[in-house]
């Protein structure tokens, strides 16, 4: 053999560069959908009939009670072609980290609006205010202040669970560390590079949500 | 009439908490309500905000029976007031935006109207200082007269009290019943639960003793204290006096 693993690594920096983009991109976009919908799914389990709650309860036990490897895969071969009409890994990617993540966010949330005194409500609806009023002036903004340090757990796990969408040909980080692989027939330079690469998305993911945490929490 | 309570019941689950209750309330009155610990005031009072629900029987507010489906309960309980035992200020607030929040989300009232009011009553009060205070920063009496503050700034016709200085260290209890007996002397109607007998007997218009979801006895501070006809009634003073 006898190649230099920082020639590899160089010649694969452009697919390396852009899998992280790919990667960082993925991660965005689960969290991004994955928070609105899951907030959405949250107060859809919060709802007192049993019936309309029903969908949003199975939801939640489904994304989060099977592999989100079988997900992706579900989503990639068979949901995205029954819509689209071909297979498309990014969007089937992009999909299925979503759709995940909102099953998470959305039981953070409910975790975290139901750990708010029951008092607080009742001082809101004694003041006069509906319970959409409550919950947006009283309840959400302290439930938000309180999530932040799991919602930024989930965050950092939708980054590393991003791999796995390398399955599905999603050209992400993971995705060029098995060509590299392969190409050279190599195993610790491709993916110590991409785990390094990893780890600076992680604990940059960290520090943004202590500081937004402390900055919250300073107000 | 500004309350009036009739052949109220409440159930949780099997246990009748509110059995047959009965009760007026004048403009302008102030009822105690006195009696042993789980004798069913908080629920009383809470059924009478429609924070609980009530299993049978009627409430009016000033005539409109609030358990009625086309009554709008948010808009009565603009008009009844409740403090509680354990203050509930919202802590992501200070205590300015306390005392602001209902009158401008509910009443649309204009943010600097809302603002002079704030200050007004929290000179009333006696803590003008901590206007931009939050509520953690606080003693509990400090607390609690924001917390009737707060509930003033929404110029309630009723106020109702649930225990409003049991959370408190003992010399904290006279600056918040100083704020209830001026409150009081201004004309406000007021139902107030609690365990300071010595309010009671000298704030109060009508102590009503509760036990076992029932209203035991009623009446004038004076007789109920000096001469109680029910046995229930004679045991609880004799603990409590
Ligand atoms: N939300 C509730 N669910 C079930 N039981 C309740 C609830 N609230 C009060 N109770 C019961 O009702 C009884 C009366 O309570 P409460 O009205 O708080 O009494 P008091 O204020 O006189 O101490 C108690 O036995 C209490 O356990
Ligand atoms: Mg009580």
């Amino acid at each position: 053999m006898g190649v230099n693993p920082l020639d590899i690594i160089r010649e694969y920096l452009p697919f390396l560069a852009s899998g992280t983009l790919f990667t960082i991109g993925f991660s965005l976009g689960g969290i991004i959908f994955g928070t609105i919908l899951g907030l959405f799914i949250c107060f859809g389990k919060m709802i007192r009939n049993k019936l309309l709650r029903a969908p949003f309860v199975c939801y939640i036990t489904f994304f989060r009670g099977t592999p989100l490897y079988v997900q992706i895969l579900i989503i990639h071969f068979g949901l995205v072609p029954l819509i689209f009409h071909q297979s498309n890994g990014i969007v089937a990617g992009v999909i299925a980290l979503s759709l995940n993540e909102a099953a998470y966010i959305a039981e953070v949330f409910r975790a975290g609006i139901q750990s708010i005194d029951e008092g607080q409500t009742e001082a809101a609806r004694s003041l006069g205010m509906d319970r959409l009023q409550a919950m947006r002036y009283v309840i959400l903004p302290q439930a938000v202040r309180r999530v932040l340090p799991p919602m930024g757990n989930e965050f950092i796990s939708l980054i590393k669970d991003s791999s796995l969408i390398a399955a599905i040909a999603a050209p992400e980080l993971t995705y060029w560390a098995q060509a590299m692989g392969a190409q050279y027939a190599i195993v610790w330079t491709p993916y110590l590079t991409i785990s390094f690469i990893y780890l600076i998305l992680t604990l940059t993911m960290s520090f943004l949500v202590n500081r937004l945490e402390r900055r919250m929490a300073t107000k | 009439m500004m309350i009036k309570v009739e052949k109220l019941k409440k159930t949780f689950g099997e246990n009748e908490v509110l059995k047959d209750i009965n009760l007026d309330v004048e403009k302008q009155e102030v009822v105690v309500v006195i009696g042993p610990s789980g004798s069913g005031k908080s629920t009383l009072l809470r059924c009478i905000n429609q924070l609980e629900t009530i299993t049978s029987g009627h409430v009016f507010i000033e005539g409109t029976d609030i358990s009625d489906k086309n009554a709008n309960i948010n808009k009565i309980r603009e008009d009844v007031g409740m403090v509680f035992q354990q203050f509930n200020l919202f802590p992501h607030m200070t205590v300015r935006d306390n005392i602001m929040l209902a009158p401008t989300k509910v009443k649309k009232v204009s943010k600097d109207k809302a603002k002079a009011k704030a200050m007004d009553l929290l000179g009333k009060v006696g803590l003008a200082e901590k206007a931009d205070a939050y509520p953690d920063s606080l003693s509990g009496g400090q607390k609690q007269r924001i917390a009737i503050a707060r509930a003033l700034a929404m110029e309630p016709k009723m106020m109702l009290f649930d225990e409003p200085t049991s959370a408190l260290d003992p010399e904290m209890v006279g600056e918040v019943l100083d704020v209830m007996k001026q409150l009081a002397e201004d004309g406000m109607t007021m139902v107030v639960v609690t365990h300071e007998m010595g309010f009671a007997r000298e704030v109060g218009d009508r102590v009503v003793f509760m036990d076992g979801g029932y209203i035991v006895e009623e009446n004038e501070p004076k007789q109920l204290f000096e001469h109680p006809q029910e046995e229930r009634t004679k045991a609880f003073l004799s603990k409590v006096l």
